[in-house]
């Protein structure tokens, strides 16, 4: 009878809180605070990136189901506001079965990289390759320009802040370089400077989607409002009357900048270092493994759309993410750090999907299995199951509505 | 709570080591007697940005030391793996100024920098610690 009260006991006793956060520890909670999130940096390589006018014309693209081969399918198909900007499926579904997970869009205009292998290295690049992509939108190039230039609002909005369309009547329906091979035939065809003119048309397109997004920033959430205080010498224990977070939160708290280390890549105010790393994520069943940024690199390096490109407002000198990447064999089976804030609202996870809750992900990083391509950076860590559910408390303690005026996260209104 | 211990200098390296904090400019002699000054154009170092290093080699005297070729290499021995870049020295800004492109650091912990430098027929070489 005894045994089974102290295990009662053990088991809904509160758990032991750290008696203060050190100085160091200090500091590096004040780092994850929305508090020390600098101002939203320039895209140099897109003149439109803070351009009101492009923002809203790229809100009505993001919206919009004709970007798209069938006309069902816009950004928005996959990127669902009320989702915190993603779909809430394994894998996204667009035009057809597509192939990776929809990551969520709030915030990530401060990322260097786009895709779960950084296959692009701007928003606005990212923004484009859906459109050609047949398993996505998948409309094409010409499509997409044909319907800038004849829709007489988009005609209006895109010539005052990017000049002149061409005239859709001189465009094939279907030309692109990446489309069937009609497609790719018919943009053979067409006059080098027409199809430069197109390119540079369809790369606006993609500045003013990013544009748009770079409205989609994150909100306060209860963990900021900790941070903040907890970053007031006071006191001799951290856990204050007033405080935002539960026992359990700040218990969940010191594990992630502490024992579970989750904090080495998910740094910073978007909880993300915004680079890429191999965590012994297994694929699918059924499916080979990812080869992950080992390829992302290359492709952003390929990419017509990239920092150095012809279509990009950058200097050369402004590129150095990509003139630095890194690209070597370390890289296999490595995927892109996403931000954990409102991470409890975008189930399943990682790049395809494949752990349907947080207490998959939180039980995987604990026993750290072998990767089966690469190597896994992280090692075991050995943690209770309570340990783990107070991960998952703290993980809850990120949850904000984004700080976004309304209107940017619902159609536009006509 | 964790309590970060202070970073011992007892990584054993060909090259001499020189420790650093978050200050963004550290000195450290070679292994063949230059030395070796670096100065960061982000201070304090921090995380997640990518940033520039002026390299000013000098040899005993205090004279530059020009038309080094570098190599720059390093990690986080803790975590097994490398730099998140690949850092080149692209330019001499001056007798013995070198520029350094390509910086970034992705995680807090300790970080370590080897440099590799090629003198004519000389090789000489160094390498720091960085705790972020």
């Amino acid at each position: 009878m005894l045994i089974a009260a102290a295990v009662l006991v053990w088991l809904l006793a509160p758990p032991p809180l750290p008696e203060r956060w050190t100085e160091s520890e200090t500091a590096l909670i004040s780092s994850l605070s929305l508090s020390a999130l600098p101002p939203l940096p320039p895209d140099s390589s897109n003149s439109a990136a803070d351009d009101e006018r492009a923002a809203a014309l790229g809100h009505r693209l993001f919206f919009d189901p004709r970007l798209s081969a069938n006309g069902a399918v816009s950004c928005a198909s996959c990127h669902r506001p009320e989702l915190s900007f993603t779909d809430g499926l394994p894998i996204a579904v667009g035009t057809g079965p597509g192939r990776r997970h929809t990551p969520g869009l709030i915030g990530t205009a401060y990322s260097p990289w786009f895709y779960w292998d950084g296959r692009r290295d701007s928003q606005w690049a990212q923004a484009l390759t859906p459109l050609e992509t047949h398993f996505e939108q998948g409309a094409g190039r010409t499509a997409i320009v044909r319907l800038l230039a004849s829709d007489p609002d988009y005609k209006t909005m895109y010539e005052e802040i990017f000049g002149s369309l061409p005239d859709p009547a001189r465009l094939p329906e279907s030309a692109s370089p990446l489309g069937d091979e009609p497609g790719r035939r018919n943009w053979r065809m067409l006059d080098p400077d027409l199809r430069f003119k197109i390119s540079s048309t369809f790369a606006n397109a993609g500045k003013s989607l990013a544009a748009y997004q770079r409205k989609l920033l994150p909100g306060r959430s209860r963990f900021d409002d900790y941070a903040d205080a907890a970053a007031i010498p006071q006191g001799d224990t951290h856990h204050r009357p007033g405080d935002t977070l539960s026992r359990d939160e700040i218990a969940g708290l010191d594990l992630f900048i502490g024992a579970a280390q989750c904090v080495n890549c998910h740094n910073g105010p978007l909880f993300t270092n915004h680079d890429f790393h191999n965590t012994g994520i297994l694929p699918v069943l059924g499916q080979l493994p990812s080869v992950g940024r080992f390829d992302g690199v290359r492709l952003a390096r390929d990419d017509p759309f990239n920092c150095l490109g012809e279509f990009s407002d950058a200097a050369p000198g402004q590129c150095a993410e990509l003139r630095f990447a890194r690209f070597d064999n370390e890289l296999t089976g490595a995927h892109r750090t996403p931000g954990l804030r409102n991470v409890t609202l975008t189930a399943p996870y990682m790049h395809t999907g494949q752990m349907g809750t947080l207490a998959e992900v939180l039980q995987h990083y604990d026993e750290a299995p072998t990767s089966m391509l690469g190597h896994n950076e992280a090692k075991p860590l050995g943690l209770s199951s309570r340990q783990l559910r107070q991960l998952e408390a703290f993980l809850h303690s990120l949850e904000a509505a984004p700080a976004a005026a309304a209107e940017w996260l619902r159609p536009p209104q006509h | 709570m964790n309590c970060r211990l202070p970073i011992a200098l007892t990584l054993l390296l060909a090259s001499v080591l020189a420790w650093a904090g978050e200050q963004a400019e550290f000195s450290v002699v070679t292994e063949a007697g230059n030395r070796l000054h670096i100065s960061s154009d982000l201070s304090p170092l921090t995380i997640n940005r990518i940033h520039s290093w002026q390299l000013r080699l000098t040899d005993a005297d205090g004279a530059p030391v020009t038309g080094a070729l570098f190599e720059v290499l390093g990690g986080m021995p803790e975590h097994d793996h490398g730099l998140p870049t690949r850092p080149e020295v692209t330019a001499e800004l001056e007798p013995g100024v070198y520029l350094l492109q390509g910086v970034r650091f992705h995680m807090p912990g300790r970080w370590l920098f080897e440099f590799g430098m090629t003198l004519g027929e000389d090789i000489d070489g160094a390498a720091i610690e960085i705790e972020l």
